[in-house]
């Protein structure tokens, strides 16, 4: 069977044995690798691309010593694929994607995503890459399956609910706090109905799981609402990666309209959604870009293919002259102060708080 | 065969196609891009159908890039991508003649 994952050595045993022409492939670990990294630095500066934080593993192209490509992959988004002028348009180009998808593949990614730029779109539709979203001049999101969007949103359309006023929550619920109940009751009693989904991504304290859990259990008695999975097409690693190291303070260069034009254009017409709501949020400034771009993508009339959606922000509900957020309550857990969460977050979720969340923040601790 | 598991076949090189299946619970979905698809389009398809028919696979998703291969390439691919996503690591050559 063909290996995915090949070594520097393997390569060059290939090559000794006249399997391989002149081209070395292999993968690297940049974390572990000094030389490599540094060399795929200067490649990736030469070719105008920045070298990205948390990429996991890169498959690279050697012409004797000379690093001449690279592509590298980070869970399952395909970043930093540049390829030296003199080795474009030919066959290498093709066997890096290749390899990267094996790569992908060999570490338990089945369908890749790929961000690039406009004008290198067509080829990656050559690798096999389906566009699902542009941000025009700027940048695209392309998949490697014709089918993916496409069935996600014929699943959707089946929960689809007719109605003048329908409406959308995402929440990420981490975890689940009297502001989010409240959130979604003041959305719900504006709607004829309402959608809620919670966001899939496995990188916050609370696992999906749990967040899901503690929804279902604490949105009962609101009679016009379906809770949705959350997907890979919302508010993931694939669409929205900076949400997921906003700890790390990283703003600036983030395509919050990638992740809200997928919404509007795919997401938003499978279920006849016309209004999203949002809380305010006075805390967090990734969080706070992206409430404030949903204004610019959504709502303007010739940003997206989609129609254009109302976007509703509802002002936080406060305990004690402050805003409620998850951020807080995950603080006082790590204080171990659990008397001040009482106030915050709903039976369900101060249940679950004490007896999962409370010894596990102290055996992390 | 049953597709237990996601695998992939091939490259993107020239003359060669990369097939990637999976499981699912609906019909066969198959998603062919080519760059001879104005030319051999059905050709190819007719091809795919008829070996996934012979291994009898009847449920999953099996997208295709096409680089131009030849039909003994697309069956070779095609069979080793599925056998791959069904687990066989016994091959029945007569199987898949």
């Amino acid at each position: 069977m063909r290996g995915p994952a090949t070594t520097r050595a393997e390569s060059k045993e290939k090559a000794c044995q006249g399997m391989a022409e002149d081209l070395e492939f292999y993968t690297v670990d940049p974390d572990d690798e000094d030389v490599e990294r540094r060399d795929i630095k200067k490649l990736l500066t030469e070719c105008g691309l920045l070298y990205e934080i948390g990429i996991e593993a890169f498959v690279v192209c050697r012409d004797g010593e000379k690093l001449v490509a690279c592509a590298g992959l980070q869970q399952n988004v395909i970043k930093d694929v540049a390829i030296l002028p003199d080795y474009r348009g030919g066959a290498l180009s093709l066997t890096l994607v290749s390899e990267v998808t094996y790569l992908a593949h060999s570490r338990g990614y089945s369908t890749l995503y790929v961000y690039t730029e406009p004008k290198n779109a067509e080829f990656f539709r050559g690798c096999g890459f389906y566009d699902l979203v542009e941000m025009p001049d700027t940048v695209v999101l392309m998949e490697n399956t014709p089918i993916g969007i496409k069935s996600y949103c014929k699943q959707l359309q089946k929960h689809r609910v007719e109605g003048a006023k329908i409406g959308c929550v995402v929440a990420n619920a981490n975890p689940f706090t009297y502001g989010h109940r409240y959130l979604i009751e003041q959305a719900a009693k504006e709607c004829d109905w309402l959608h809620l989904f919670m966001v899939k991504e496995d990188v916050s304290l609370f696992t999906y799981q749990d967040r899901y859990y503690l929804a279902e259990e604490n949105i009962q008695g609101i009679p016009n609402l379906t809770l949705h999975a959350g997907s890979q097409y919302m508010v993931s690693r694939a669409t929205f990666s900076c949400y997921f190291l906003k700890d790390q303070g990283i703003v600036g260069k983030c395509h919050t309209a990638v992740d809200l034009l997928m919404f509007r254009n795919h997401i938003a017409p499978a279920l006849g959604i016309t209004h999203r709501f949002v809380g305010t949020e006075p805390f967090c400034a990734t969080t706070n870009k992206y409430n404030h771009d949903m204004m610019v993508w959504l709502q303007d009339p010739v940003r997206g293919a989609g129609p254009a959606l109302d976007v509703v922000e509802i002002p936080r509900t406060e305990y004690g002259g402050t805003a409620i957020s998850a951020s807080e309550v995950r603080r006082h857990l790590h204080a171990g102060d659990l008397d001040r969460i009482r106030n915050l977050v709903p039976p369900a979720t101060y249940e679950l708080l004490k007896t999962k969340y409370v010894p596990l923040v102290q055996a992390g601790a | 065969m049953e597709l237990k598991q996601e695998a992939l076949a091939g490259t993107l090189e020239s003359s060669d196609l990369f097939i990637r299946v999976s499981p699912s619970e609906d019909p066969l979905e198959i998603a062919i891009q080519s760059e001879v698809i104005h030319q051999f389009g059905e050709q190819i398809r007719a091809t795919v159908e008829e070996v996934l028919a012979h291994l009898g696979v009847t449920r999953g998703i099996i997208v295709i890039q096409d680089k131009g291969a030849l039909d003994c390439t697309i069956r070779a691919r095609l069979q080793a991508a599925v056998m791959r996503a069904a687990g066989e690591t016994t091959m029945d050559w007569e199987a898949l003649k």
